[in-house]
């Protein structure tokens, strides 16, 4: 073990001997190591909410969908076919449709019509219920522009269909669209080739694979929007939130090195005759520098380690143990969930370790500066 | 050129500028010859501490010329001048002998330790130097376990550890009792004898100024300063 070592270890331990300097070092090093723990629960924090909130995503949505690259329709063909036979993890739904009109309650409105293979009721959603005033158990009437010859004259071909449920929206989508399984929609539209295809997984953890899953199947003319595409507002807002939330709460980082600067200043100032000693029997300057450093990084990195350990230890168990409920049924989740990754532990060992390395900087310097005979001249 | 250890020629030092301006060396002339053993006298804030801080590479002279060990110092790096006080010098300090937070046989090992010496066998160095200044039982307690004198010549076993060729001593015996401050000017006496080892010490005490080979008096009035051979 080098001098420096030495002496750095004897400053910060003290060795059974309360000296000041240990004391002090204490104190900055709980700020260091609260600082850390802090960050990192914080971090855990917001890993475990947005875990949750994409996993209902993930839960409740399309994973992928497939769609023209241009024109209304996907190209025919047996690729469908196709990919349905190679995928059966894949829930694979087809829809045709063009426009409609709706009629129902007191209004009259231009509608998307999708016919979706696979579903067995009449939904529509949040845009068409709300135009038309409609909701589950309600009735409307589709008109389609095929038409056919009454006794009045030719009109437009109606259906008259009870509305099953209201459909969550698709992110980014304010069309008014009404669902219908394929009996009805090829009873009022000429069908023809699908203009979208929804993929979901049937293991819902494997949503973020499955655009690039099927990416390599696709024939020329079909483009897959995945699953970060189709959210990629509402994920782009998480991913902000936790960059401010993490940026405010390194803040803590800072106050905790500002402290461990003062610190190290008040010791380079007290241990001033010491440090003129070591000099004088030829410590050089370089050397008086890096003995600070390592005094701050010895407070300070071993702190940030500490309260690392301790935060992230703190988070996981109060995850496992669900020791923090929430109100049933106001959260989709039953306890407030940590989730510590290897990222963020990461990121706050290095944050700690550059604020330590910032705050000995400058005391380390001075230190190292300091006329040796003013230090020594003095009792 | 002589072999002399220490030569100064028209060294001058003074403090602060302007109206406060203190002229404390004034064209100081001294010699001293390898193996000399010499004392520097003189009444309080004549400059005695000053000149032992020239001569240790603590401060540099405003003027003149100063040369160590055959070499003009001002011609030496900061690393040189750092490498040069801890191997070559050993300096006894008025104040502040010994770091609060090292055992005395760790105080004394400082000096091998900044050489790059592994401790263990800086530490047995260190048992020995603190054996040879009589303080073999005290080897492992702190410096505010020992006494003043204890301390004192702590710092002696530190300057010394080393083996340097020029020991410079800022009142070393000030603390002592007289049967202490004898029994430290024999080992000085001993180490000029075994290993030619050559010193500069300021002290109060006449009659252990008398011991050594020459005693330079600083008078601060005149320029000149005064030397007397006993
Ligand atoms: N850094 C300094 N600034 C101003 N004056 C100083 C400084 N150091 C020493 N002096 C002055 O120089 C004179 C000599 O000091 P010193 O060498 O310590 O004396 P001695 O050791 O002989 O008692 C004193 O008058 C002291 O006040
Ligand atoms: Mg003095």
């Amino acid at each position: 073990m080098s001098v420096l070592g030495f002496l750095a270890g004897r400053y910060l331990v003290g060795l059974g001997r309360r000296t000041h300097v240990a004391t002090v070092s204490a104190i900055s090093f709980g700020a260091m190591a609260l600082g850390a723990a802090a960050l990192v629960v914080t971090l855990a924090l917001l890993e475990g909410f947005q875990a949750t909130i994409r996993a209902q995503l993930a839960e409740a949505g399309v994973h992928a969908v497939l769609r023209p690259t241009s024109g209304r329709t996907l190209p025919g063909g047996d690729w469908l076919a196709k990919l349905r036979a190679r995928h059966p993890e894949l829930e694979v739904r087809a829809s045709s449709g063009g426009a409609v009109w709706c009629l129902g309650g007191d209004a009259a409105v231009p509608a998307e019509l999708e016919a979706v293979d696979g579903l067995s009721r009449v939904e529509v959603n949040r845009v068409l219920a709300a135009q038309l005033g409609v909701g589950a158990g309600s009735e409307l009437t589709i008109a389609s522009p095929k038409l056919v010859l009454t006794p009045l004259g030719p009109l437009p071909m109606r259906r008259r269909v009870a509305v099953a449920a209201v459909s969550a929206m698709r992110p980014g989508d304010d069309r008014a669209v009404v669902l219908v399984p394929t009996r009805i929609g090829a009873a009022l539209l000429d069908l023809g080739a699908p203009n979208t295809v929804e993929l979901r997984a049937r293991d819902v953890t494997q949503a973020w694979r499955v655009a690039s899953v099927v990416q390599a199947e696709l024939p020329k003319g079909v483009e897959v929007v995945s699953f970060a595409e189709l959210n990629r507002p509402l994920l782009a807002a998480l991913t902000l939130e936790r960059a401010m939330i993490g940026f405010g709460v390194a803040l803590v980082m800072a106050v905790a090195a500002l402290n461990l600067l003062c610190n190290l200043a008040l010791l380079a100032a007290e241990k001033r005759a010491d440090v003129a000693l070591l000099a004088a029997i030829g410590l050089p300057a370089a050397r008086i520098r890096r003995l600070f450093v390592a005094l701050g990084l010895g407070v300070g990195a071993l702190g940030g380690v500490l309260g690392t350990l301790v935060g992230g230890v703190g988070a996981w168990l109060l995850d496992r143990t669900r020791a923090l409920p929430l109100p049933r049924g106001v959260f989709i989740v039953s306890h407030v969930p940590f989730r510590v990754t290897p990222g963020a532990v990461a990121t706050v060992l290095a944050v700690s370790l550059a604020a330590a390395l910032l705050a000995s900087l400058a005391p380390a310097r001075a230190a190292a500066r300091r006329n040796v005979l003013e230090g020594l001249r003095y009792e | 050129m002589s072999d002399a250890l220490v030569i100064a020629r028209g060294v001058r030092k003074g403090y602060g500028s302007g109206e406060r301006r203190v002229e404390v060396l004034r064209d100081l002339d001294l010699e001293v010859a390898r193996g000399e053993m010499l004392a520097v006298a003189g009444p309080s804030g004549v400059g005695k501490s000053t000149l032992l801080h020239l001569l240790g590479l603590l401060d540099r002279p405003d003027g003149g010329e100063l040369l160590l060990f055959g070499s003009d110092v001002a011609a030496l790096s900061v690393e040189e001048r750092a490498r040069w006080r801890n191997r070559r010098i050993g300096f006894v300090f008025q104040f502040h002998a010994l770091l609060p937070e090292f055992t005395l046989e760790e105080n004394v090992a400082m000096p091998l330790l900044i050489a790059g010496q592994p401790r263990r066998s800086a530490l047995a160095t260190a048992a020995e130097q603190i054996a040879a200044v009589g303080l073999g039982h005290r080897r492992t307690h702190f410096p505010d376990e020992l006494s003043g004198g204890e301390q004192q010549r702590g710092s002696v076993a530190r300057a010394l550890v080393a083996a340097p060729e020029l020991l410079l001593a800022d009142e070393p015996t000030g603390n002592l009792d007289a049967a202490n401050a004898e029994a430290l000017f024999e080992t000085f006496e001993e180490l000029h004898l075994s290993r030619g080892l050559t010193s500069v010490i300021v002290t109060h005490n006449e009659a252990l100024a008398g011991r050594c080979g020459r005693t330079l008096r600083l008078t601060g009035a005149d320029v000149e300063v005064g030397c007397s051979r006993t």
